[in-house]
């Protein structure tokens, strides 16, 4: 049993890794590789193909598509006789008073996506072993991708696997843990979101997972990565990011940008503009991506607009929750070159104002 | 390996379950009983196909249960919204390692199991179901399976599209090959299993390799003289070459060879033993279902004989073996506690045979122990003497034969009378079983076969000493000499016991035709009256 977690920092070339391992192994291997968005399933199919294109026992599949595969459709009659799951609903959600079938399948036998991995870890239980067993003899290797995706029941599944004989190489950055599976779900509060780093180190300490962290990135400048590192606590015990970005720029690093500078700024290095949700940055009439929708991209420069709690950091360092913290780190590490973020009051903060060029040259004048 | 068959609703089975043997599967059962049905039941959940053809191209009216579809038809008459007929088959297999991917509990039984199995269900299509419904308005026998869909899964409710590369299947059927080809389908599959990869890959290439070089080689001057001649009469260049698509893959001109001769032209046995032979040698170690129906059909004895020592000798670990028989002979050679008698509602296997019973049996092929199999009910007499006068006997009692009855009259003819009780137990057939005293007394001779009887269904019947050591002496003890002296027709110079004694099946035909009455001795009397109840 070899199981493997990769903490590694944004830009560190996550899913590079991945196809590299796949290509690295023997070609009658039976591997799955496990991951949450639709959109680096599809990546990682394409460079899979690529690199890899010889291992025919390679298989990509969504966590979705694994839990309902493997678990939900084989094993349900061991909760519910007689009943099949007939298909996959990603949107409804149970009744809240709903018990038995009815939380975890809708009215056309369709699974809930968000009851789903509840479903699934009640199954490991119900199957009286079976469905372990089946997993086992399947698959020599579970790989999973951005793992800190996952989240509730989701936690227990991998524990599973775990306690397992397949190996399992799971790679991920707890400091990007902004989707959640079920955002409803109660259950494993305690290791929600970021507080996840917590539970993999618990399973370290019992021996049955090798942790090991890659803090170097490829993308972001020195001063952004220095940056994004005090976002979190030092409690965290993250490692500090080494950048690999030597490029230089008229323009590099983390800047304060005044609110009567932004257009300006926006003409000058047509950066990305960031927010946190569709209600924020109303004053301003730039073309926005939310924080969420920007995982996985990056650009040049980003310019974010900040929520009332990035605010406060920036000016008192008053600390983030860790939801808050995750997004606000993934959108300051989306850039390689530059991070501008509009603040009118600086505060305590020794980051520097971007400076309009006719103003740097009145400021001299005097 | 096949742990468990369920069908329901497939041609004559309405509901059917089974266990199969590990290793070897002798099917037996009287005409119309399913024995062919059930291994095409079998192939087509393990293959999607039936006679080499997939399911849905196939799939046919006939292949519903009547009693199902009559059932629906009157219930929908009526006005009961019962569901249309359906027909589901589920082969369970054991629970290995290497079948995990077929595994779950998506299956029939109760409680809940999760174990490697496949299920075909034939099922109406739900996007037709107004089109059903208008049709079931007005219903008849025939049920309109154009808006039905074969649906076939593994237990983990996987759809399967084909053939699961575990489950490698050798359908084995009598009919000869005719195909344009030179192969039919079971055999290409057998052929394709056979051929490791690399091998296949190597013939392929250079079966590419000669179509190309006749491509370039013969053709060429060919294409030049055509080049040359209809240049003026289209502005494209024709040419001719050969066809490389998929349709005439070296699949469809390789042909197995028996002797130099090619295998559709050889002899209908040979095609059948080739068939079985290549089937069940390949070397691997997937799991492997050969299926052979009446391997006695088309074989003189002694192919038959070498053919199913072949069998016996390579039926392995891995290969779960069923084969339909009507041959008494193949079933005592390949032994008779692999038999499984198949009725419309199951399959019953014979407990506990024990081991020497079956090496008596296999050593002495010839014995008609089908008919014990097959029989409703069983007399088993010592000779064809004591068969003949029996059939008199029983007919006079009853007005007619014991065949009318469904009672099979077997005459032992030497055989133990132990090994046939012992088998006729493990059958639980009833049995009334005649032997003469010979001198001794009858409660010492039934010591001997005491523990196959059961009372009121296994008996052993025989003459008091004082009537007689035989069938004759007893014959002569309860009619006297002139009575059966009339019923012969032998001269009063003749001692009628010596004659008798001398003459045993001729005097037996002569009682059996003669329109003089007949006082049947006691036990014989009684073994009547025990078997017909």
């Amino acid at each position: 049993m070899v199981n493997h977690l990769t903490l590694a920092v944004a830009g560190s070339g996550k899913t590079r890794g991945i196809v590299d391992y796949c290509a690295a192994m023997p070609t009658d291997r039976r591997v799955l590789v496990l991951t949450y968005t639709q959109a680096n399933q599809a990546e990682l199919r394409g460079r899979l193909a690529s690199r890899a294109g010889d291992h025919p026992e390679i298989e990509v599949m969504g966590w979705y598509t694994f839990l309902l595969r493997n678990f939900a459709r084989p094993f349900l009659p061991f909760l519910f006789p007689g009943r099949r799951v007939l298909g996959f609903n990603f949107d409804g959600r149970p009744h809240r008073m709903a018990k038995g079938l009815h939380r975890f399948l809708d009215s056309s036998g369709a699974a809930y996506a968000c009851e789903l991995g509840r479903l699934a870890n009640e199954l490991i239980e119900a199957s009286g072993g079976a469905l372990i067993r089946r997993l086992q003899c399947i698959y020599k290797e579970v790989l999973i991708d951005e793992v800190q995706d996952l989240s509730s029941h989701d936690w227990e599944i991998i524990d599973a696997l775990l306690h397992s004989t397949v190996d399992v190489h799971m790679v991920g950055d707890i400091r990007q843990a902004v989707l959640a599976t079920n955002p409803r779900s109660s259950k494993n509060k305690r290791y929600a979101y970021a507080d996840s780093i917590h539970w993999f180190r618990e399973r370290e300490a019992k021996g049955i997972l090798e942790i090991s962290e890659s803090s170097e990135t490829w993308r972001c400048r020195p001063e952004i990565a220095a940056f994004a590192d005090t976002i979190f606590e030092a409690s965290w015990g993250f490692p500090t990011t080494q950048s690999r970005n030597g490029t230089v720029t008229c323009h590099d690093g983390v800047f304060l940008v005044r609110p009567q500078d932004v257009d300006r700024y926006v003409d000058e290095f047509r950066p990305l503009c960031l927010r946190s949700s569709a209600n924020s940055g109303k004053i301003f009439n730039l073309k926005y991506v939310n924080f969420r929708l920007a995982k996985g991209t990056q650009c040049k420069r980003v310019l974010i607009v900040p929520t009332q709690g990035i605010e406060k950091f920036i000016q008192r360092g008053t600390r983030l929750g860790p939801i808050p913290a995750a997004s606000f780190y993934v959108a300051v590490t989306r850039a390689f070159q530059s991070v501008g973020v509009v603040l009118a009051e600086p505060g305590n903060s020794a980051l520097p104002f971007w400076k309009p060029f006719g103003d740097v040259m009145s400021e001299s004048n005097e | 390996m096949i742990t468990k068959v369920k069908i329901h609703g497939y041609r004559i089975f309405r509901e059917f379950e089974f266990s199969p043997n590990p290793k070897l599967n002798l099917i037996v059962g009287a005409n119309e009983s399913g024995k062919s049905t059930l291994l095409e039941a079998m192939a087509l959940a393990l293959t999607g196909r039936v006679n080499g053809r997939k399911a849905s191209e196939e799939l046919n009216p006939y292949w519903f249960n009547t009693s199902l579809v009559k059932e629906f038809v009157a219930k929908r008459r009526a006005g009961e919204a019962v569901a249309f007929p359906e027909i589901h088959i589920e082969l369970f297999f054991e629970n290995r390692d290497d079948l995990q991917q077929l595994c779950g509990a998506v299956n029939s039984e109760v409680p809940t199991m999760a174990c490697p199995g496949i299920s075909m269900n034939i099922v109406p299509n739900s996007d037709y179901m107004d089109v059903l419904e208008k049709w079931a308005q007005n219903p008849s026998a025939i049920l309109p399976v154009e808006y039905y869909v074969d649906d076939w899964r593994d237990f983990g409710d996987r759809k399967i599209t084909n053939r699961p590369r575990q489950l490698v299947t050798a359908v084995i059927d009598s009919r000869t090959v005719r195909s344009t080809s030179g192969v039919d389908y079971h055999l290409r599959e057998i052929l394709g299993d056979h051929l490791e990869p690399a091998e296949r890959a190597a013939i392929s290439l250079a079966y590419r390799e000669v179509k190309a070089s006749i491509s370039e080689g013969a053709l060429g001057p060919v294409n030049m003289r055509i080049a040359a001649q209809h240049a003026s009469l289209h502005d494209r260049p024709i040419s001719l070459a050969m066809d490389q698509s998929q349709r005439t893959s070296w699949e469809g001109a390789i042909t197995p060879h028996i002797d130099d001769v090619p295998f559709a032209m050889s002899g209908q046995g040979q095609q059948a033993a080739v068939k079985i032979a290549l089937a069940m040698s390949r070397q691997s170690d997937r799991a492997n279902f050969v299926m052979v129906e009446e391997p006695e059909n088309n074989l003189s004895h002694t192919s038959l004989t070498s053919l199913l020592s072949r069998m016996t000798s390579l039926a392995g670990v891995q290969q779960q073996l069923f084969v339909t028989t009507h041959s008494s002979f193949v079933l005592n050679r390949l032994g008779l506690d692999s038999l499984l008698l198949v009725g419309a509602g199951g399959a019953s296997r014979i407990p506990d045979l024990d081991a020497e019973t079956v090496s008596y049996f296999r050593k002495l092929p010839g014995y008609d122990t089908l008919r014990m199999a097959l029989a409703r009910k069983v007399v088993l007499v010592e000779g064809p003497s004591d068969e003949i006068i029996f059939e008199r006997v029983f007919k006079d009692i009853y007005g007619k034969l014991p065949m009318a009855c469904g009672i099979d009259v077997l005459s032992m003819r030497g055989l133990s009378l132990g090994r046939c009780m012992e088998l006729c137990a493990a059958l639980d057939r009833p049995v009334a079983a005649l032997r003469d005293n010979d001198g001794i007394e009858p409660s010492q001779l039934r010591d001997s076969v005491s523990a196959w009887l059961s009372s009121g269904r296994r008996d052993l019947f025989i003459g008091e000493v004082a009537h007689g050591r035989t069938l004759e002496p007893q014959l002569i003890h309860f009619n006297g000499e002139a009575q059966l002296r009339k019923a012969l027709q032998i001269t009063s110079q003749a001692d009628l016991l010596t004659w008798m004694t001398r003459e045993k099946t001729e005097s037996a035909l002569r009682i059996a035709e003669s329109s003089v009455a007949l006082v049947p001795p006691e036990y014989m009397r009684s073994a009547a009256e025990f078997i017909h109840g």
